[in-house]
């Protein structure tokens, strides 16, 4: 069963063309994240599924009705903020309830629903505060409250944690695939950061200037690119990729290989080059040969192997894991 | 605390006493004297205190005229003030929010608003076809459109303050227009309401050429106007004047003392992002 399903989608500010032209189907319960470049779109996409922006044309269904003209209420999507945009006159429980509150539900039944939510969230202790009084996580976890609370067919994610500190930002990743495998709901999640959409997503949309690079699972992404585009916007360090002479004697037009599909050796190997800058990371380290002819060659070795700047290595593709473009 | 401090300190003082405190207590004795002491306007201590009976003097003039003249400057005042804060605060929210071609219009009307004088005899022209030249619901009319330019300006640049995410997750919350307007918008302008209120409602209330052109006729007398009550084109009644002053002087002075924290911040928010 399909959930959402955008038709040649397409989005203009004046003359700028902004979206251009988008078909893409993303069935119910899965997680699903665009990721992309800053100003590649994929803010102003989500806001298009969510109503608050209009498409200049093209057509959108979710769960199967036309949506194109609904108003965001009448979609059955739930939105969580990049700055949470919490309430900050109300408390933690009437920011919950917003939304039923509006819809003039009785009393009884929005304590009652609230406090369900503020369980699932661990949040059943701060109901009576106000937003500034809560930490980055807690607020994190009072807009989720907000959008669970109105049992949508789709949440959508604006960048929800770039606002979050590093060991923070890893432990709601975990809690948000928790989440998603408990409500069972379709997930709209906009990131530009390629680890969130690696470790969360069952698909991720890559998009660039306005339009889909690729679609497919995260393994799919990272091991058959299909294009140049996606090969170095997946991974990191990017993908090494190659044009003209070398690309032309592998038999393609660009040669890509990930700085951990190579192999390094003293003796023998296929490229030769001097070290030119190392940087460790602990576990791994991330090596910078100079190869003459080629515009410089990443890869990812051992944290612990010894390295010298200016020493001569060789560097060896592991074989099958190349990726050709033609 | 330094030497140095310790003196400024003490000259700022003894200068902000000069400036505001003895006016005050001029007219403090003043009302105290009697009234052929207090023809001589001296700055001095009245040989017989008659407060109190200069109090009831002043109360009981033309009939308690000074009851119904509170009266009436209350509810211009409130009813006033009421409305200055709701369509300013609408306005405000309209224009910064919704960018359209009209809003140059608009802008351009506010700024006319506070540059251009009112102009007394044709207003008066426009009350007396519309049949509310002389009402208090006039008087009101008057006080709201003189200022309505201040006021917008006012929320307009403390509205810019308010994220528009705010406005976004209403919406997908399903709040209509009107209703992301009073539950979301409104609550959060309170420091700047509380400015409006209190700068405006001591304008109002403190007005005295206003009335005096547009609200004439006895039972129709504002506080202010109330001044006239003593003072002949002859002869003076110092004393009870400046008694009635002091009375006068109260309600504003009260206003001022409690809220002049939140005037700073209503005044100052938005001036910087914070």
């Amino acid at each position: 069963m399909t959930s959402v399903v955008l038709q040649d989608v397409r989005k203009s500010f004046g003359s700028l063309d902004v979206i251009k032209g988008i078909d893409l189907t993303i069935e119910a319960g899965e997680f699903c994240v665009f990721v992309g470049p800053s100003g590649c779109g994929k803010s102003t996409l989500l806001r298009m599924i969510s109503g608050l922006e209009t498409s200049t044309s093209g057509k959108m269904f979710i769960d199967g009705k036309d949506v194109t003209a609904a108003e965001p209420s009448e979609r059955g999507i739930a939105m969580v903020f990049q700055s949470y945009a919490l309430y900050p006159h109300l408390t933690v429980a009437e920011n919950i309830g917003f939304g039923l509150s509006l819809a003039r539900r009785p009393k009884a039944e929005i304590a009652d629903k609230v406090k369900q939510t503020a369980e699932t969230l661990q949040l059943a202790h701060l109901l009576d505060r106000k937003p500034k009084a809560l930490s980055g996580g807690q607020r994190q976890r009072v807009a989720i409250g907000r959008a669970i609370i109105r049992n949508p067919k789709v949440f959508l994610f604006d960048e929800p944690l770039s606002n979050l500190d590093a060991s923070l930002r890893s432990q709601m990743r975990i809690e948000l695939t928790e989440l998603h495998a408990k409500l069972g709901a379709t997930m709209i999640y906009v990131t530009h950061d390629q680890v969130e959409a690696m470790t969360m997503a069952d698909k991720i949309v890559v998009l660039n200037g306005g339009k889909i690079e690729q679609v497919g699972s995260p393994m799919t992404l990272y091991n058959q690119p299909a294009t140049p585009f996606v090969a170095g916007f997946i991974g990191s360090p990017k993908t090494n990729l190659f044009e003209g002479e070398t690309a032309a004697q592998e038999g393609c037009r660009i040669y890509g290989i990930r700085p951990e599909h190579l192999t390094l050796s003293t003796t023998d190997g296929k490229w030769k080059g001097a070290v030119r800058y190392v940087e460790r990371l602990g576990a791994d380290a991330i090596v910078y040969l100079d190869v003459p002819g080629l515009p410089s060659l990443v890869v990812r070795t051992d944290g612990d192997r010894r390295l010298e700047i200016g020493e001569k290595l060789f560097a060896s593709p592991v074989a099958g894991k190349e990726v050709r473009f033609q | 605390m330094t030497r140095r401090q310790l003196y400024t300190g003490i000259v700022a003082m003894l200068a902000c006493g000069v400036i505001f405190v003895m006016p005050f207590l001029f007219v403090f004795l003043t009302a105290a004297k009697t009234r052929h002491e207090a023809q001589a306007l001296t700055f001095t201590w009245p040989s017989e205190w008659q407060l109190w009976q200069n109090f009831m003097d002043v109360i009981e003039a033309r009939n308690y005229m000074l009851f119904l003249a509170y009266f009436n400057s209350t509810v211009i005042t409130v009813v006033a003030v009421t409305l200055l804060v709701l369509f300013g605060a609408m306005v405000g929210y309209v224009v910064q929010r919704r960018p359209s071609r009209w809003n140059t219009l608009i802008y351009g009307f506010v700024l006319a608003g506070l540059m251009i004088p009112p102009a007394v005899v044709p207003t008066i022209w426009v009350l007396q076809s519309l049949g509310l030249f002389k009402t208090i619901s006039g008087m009101i009319l008057i006080q709201i459109a003189y200022g309505l330019s201040f006021t917008i300006l006012l929320f307009r640049s403390f509205i810019a303050a308010i994220p528009r995410d705010l406005d976004e997750a209403a919406i997908v919350d399903g709040a209509k227009p009107l209703q992301i307007f009073f539950r979301v918008v409104l609550p959060l302008l309170k420091p700047v309401t509380v400015t409006v209120i209190v700068v405006q409602s001591i304008a109002i209330f403190n007005d005295f050429t206003n009335p005096l052109y547009y609200l004439p006729g006895r039972e129709n007398v504002t506080v202010q106007l109330t001044l006239y009550n003593f003072q002949g084109q002859f002869q003076t009644q110092f004393n009870l004047l400046f008694m009635n002053i002091l009375l006068v002087t109260i309600p504003p002075l009260i206003v001022f003392i409690f809220f002049n924290r939140q005037i700073v911040a209503g005044m100052t928010a938005g001036a910087v992002k914070g």
